[in-house]
């Protein structure tokens, strides 16, 4: 009778062990979009007479879906503006959508999909430190351009003698770190700071540039893992060591989790969010729920909190910029009112579609690459900075401003500060702010 | 000091969900002989009824118990149509179901529910409680928690050890054959067994979601801590349940707070196989009541 309990209890084992290994990857499962691919028409992959494919990656599904999932919708609406107005040197664009649920198994999956089966021109947008890390030496192997990764780790574009087809998009976490880093020192130079950072390239970009600064303010570093949703020991380490201004690189879902254990701890710091995980909206959303008797309203939830910014989003509704997203938000937009992560994909949607004008009628893989390199500094668009593009560099916009959430608007903390990784110094420069958009909302060839 | 109190008291709160739902694995187990993967999305299903509900203007107490009352129609259904065919049969079939049904409720739940997060409301607040000027980190909801885990377990053993019902349900469990002959109805024993595992799984589901976010996943990382407390505790013993989630809990906080939140995965694995290695009936072993 024992040694049948016993064997029972292995059998059980046995299947424990295979099944959390299963649930580990099993639980992304999710919708995506798979439009047929054409047969190429010429030598270049993804590119036939009336059409170009490019595809991306997205969390559609799990931990980072909060927002983030938003953002291919934005670009699709973008793009189906673009044909709608005689597209890309009369080529229409088509995007393929895939999940990946931000695990860098799947994106490994979803982008060899993408690159052989879809036969994609290119990978645009694709999100994520820890999930795009897992596919740009492929990309760049295979020699698929490589666009705008979202996601702002410095690798993207810090060295394109290693990743030619690589281009970042957003302002890099170091020069969000500087920026930041420095608005403490020269008006905070008392505060005790905590870092409170993902673990991955993400926190550890913009924890170096915090630390050009602010080194010796910093009394905590506390990291947490993506998909551990219990970060109350993190949250006790900050509180515990008396940081009284809490710098957080981190994605939304984690704003949220930390507001919370802030709540449950009875800890009041002032907070910081970089850009990526700050969205008032989202955020607020999130929390909304908790404010019976928590907070006084949803609005409020984020007030004071400090973040930055480097495009214009839904809270400036008069910015021409604005005012067109808007316009081709309610002429292509799925369901759902304009967030600022669907003006986000829209942005670097406009980007590229300038960038393959740039690159003329005879678009071609290395062709979209070189226009960037030569011309891509002078691309007028959304962002407050210029791009940094050239031979040298790959990475993406170069200004950001300090801003402080007040019923869900950012208000100026500072100027526009546009500056480089390093030593670059931080310099006030708002001209690139002042563009509008043309006319008919499409950027021209050249 | 005031670091590790913190860490601990949320180390106790996670512990006592992981111990709610390793109860549901012991109840399950103990009444039909069979571990249930599908438990976390069982749950998590009902804690979506619960979450419809209170969209729709119910108040926290109704959407509670409805998903209580679902979760007791859900298992009953699941036993009756789906997992009764392979009753009886090698016990790695009915595995090997459970896995499969783990997969497809969660898919489900993404079709019906939609994938994205959405937040559960905690019915006492999710501030900490406060004395004179310190903020003690435990929330109403928290204490709540514990006392409910402490509740069930309290039932469990008295359904098991002190009625007529439990001894009949463990009957079927163990000998369906001599149970039968003796008039036990063997088969509705293991339906109830099921309804009444997936309501203590149910009310885990609750108690995790109330204060946080909701999605499809969010039982999955619940799944491998409760099916890890149930092992440390035996599978047998709704107390070891208890214990066994209570110390994984406060272990996994601690590792989180002064190691690393990404080695608690690993840690969990560790206490695991250590547990089999040293004493593989589990901490509160009660084999040997079962030998004849």
């Amino acid at each position: 009778m024992r040694s049948t309990t016993t064997r029972r209890g292995r059998t059980v084992v046995v299947a424990l062990a295979a099944a959390a290994c299963t649930l580990v990857t099993a639980c992304g499962a999710g919708e995506s979009r798979e439009d047929a691919a054409p047969e190429p028409a010429e030598d270049v992959p993804g590119i036939t007479e009336d059409t170009i494919t490019i595809g991306g990656h997205w969390p559609l599904t799990g931990v980072a879906a909060p927002g983030y999932s938003e953002i291919p919708g934005g670009a699709q609406a973008y793009f189906d503006y673009v044909n709608e107005n005689g597209g890309i040197g009369g080529r229409d664009i088509e995007l393929v959508i895939k999940d990946d649920a931000y695990n860098p198994t799947n994106t490994t999956q979803v982008t060899n999909e993408l690159v052989q089966q879809d036969e994609v021109f290119g990978i645009v947008g694709g999100l994520g430190t820890p999930t795009h890390s897992a596919v740009i030496d492929f990309l760049n192997e295979e020699g698929v351009p490589d666009l705008f990764v979202s996601s702002g780790a410095r690798k993207w574009g810090e060295t394109p003698e290693e990743y030619p087809y690589t281009f970042g998009w957003q302002p890099d976490y170091v020069i969000e770190g500087k920026v930041i880093g420095q608005y403490i020192a020269e008006n905070m130079p008392d505060a005790q700071v905590g870092l409170f950072l993902q673990d991955d390239d993400f926190g550890e970009d913009g924890e170096m540039g915090v630390r050009q600064f602010i080194d010796d303010q910093i009394v905590e570093t506390v990291r947490y893992t993506p998909g551990n949703t219990d970060v109350g020991p993190q949250v006790a380490a900050l509180q515990a060591a008396g940081a009284d201004l809490v710098l957080g690189f981190n994605v939304p879902s984690y704003t949220a989790l930390s507001q919370l254990v802030a709540l449950r701890l009875g800890y009041e710091p002032q907070w910081y969010y970089s850009n990526v995980g700050s969205d008032p909206n989202l955020v607020g959303s999130l929390l909304a729920r908790f404010s019976e008797g928590a907070v006084e309203d949803d609005a409020s939830l984020l007030d004071g909190v400090m973040t930055s910014e480097y495009i214009p989003g839904v809270d400036s509704p008069d910015n021409p910029w604005v005012q067109l997203w808007q316009e081709v938000w309610d002429a292509h937009g799925e369901e759902g009112e304009l967030t600022n992560y669907r003006i986000y994909g829209m942005s670097w949607a406009y980007t590229f579609v300038q960038a393959a004008m740039a690159a003329g009628d005879d678009l071609s893989r290395d062709g979209i690459v070189e226009a960037l390199e030569s011309g891509g500094a002078g691309f007028v668009g959304p962002g407050y900075g210029p791009f940094r593009y050239s031979a040298d560099s790959h990475l993406g916009l170069s200004g950001l401003k300090v801003v402080e959430l007040q019923g869900g608007v950012g208000e100026e903390l500072t100027d526009v500060l546009v500056t480089d990784l390093g030593d670059a110094e931080i310099t006030e420069d708002a001209s690139a702010a002042g563009d509008a958009p043309p006319e008919n909302g499409v950027p021209s060839a050249g | 000091m005031q670091q590790l109190t913190t860490t601990l008291l949320t180390g106790l709160t996670l512990g006592a969900v992981f111990s709610a739902f390793a109860l549901a694995l012991v109840m399950i187990w103990r009444s039909t002989r069979i571990v249930n993967f599908a438990q976390a999305p069982m749950a998590m299903v009902t804690t979506y009824v619960a979450l419809v509900l209170i969209d729709a203007g119910a108040s926290y107490w109704v959407g509670f118990v409805a998903a209580l009352l679902s979760g007791f129609v859900l298992g009953a259904v699941i036993e009756r149509v789906v997992v009764r065919h392979v009753e009886g049969k090698a016990e790695l079939n009915a595995v090997i179901l459970t896995l499969g049904l783990f997969i497809v409720l969660h898919a489900a739940a993404a079709l019906v529910f939609g994938s994205r997060f959405r937040s559960f409301p905690a019915p006492f607040g999710v501030r900490g409680l406060t004395v004179g000027d310190s903020t003690i980190p435990l929330t109403g909801f928290g204490i709540f928690t514990l006392v409910s885990v402490l509740v069930v377990m309290g039932l469990l053993v008295a359904l098991f050890r002190g009625t007529d019902i439990g001894l009949r349900m463990r009957a079927a469990a163990f000998g369906p054959e001599v149970a039968r002959l003796l008039g036990v109805k063997v088969g509705r024993m293991l339906t109830l067994g099921w309804a009444l595992a997936s309501v203590v799984g149910s009310l885990s589901g609750l108690l995790i979601a109330g204060g946080g976010l909701v999605h499809p996943g969010y039982m999955d990382s619940v799944v491998v801590y409760g099916f890890v407390a149930a092992v440390l505790g035996g599978l047998e013993s709704p107390g070891g349940a208890v214990v066994g989630g209570l110390s994984l809990g406060l272990t996994l906080s601690v590792v989180s707070g002064y190691v690393g939140s990404e080695v608690v995965p690993l840690a969990a694995l560790l206490v695991l196989v250590v547990v089999l290695l040293v004493r593989p009936g589990g901490l509160f072993s009660t084999v040997h009541e079962r030998r004849v």
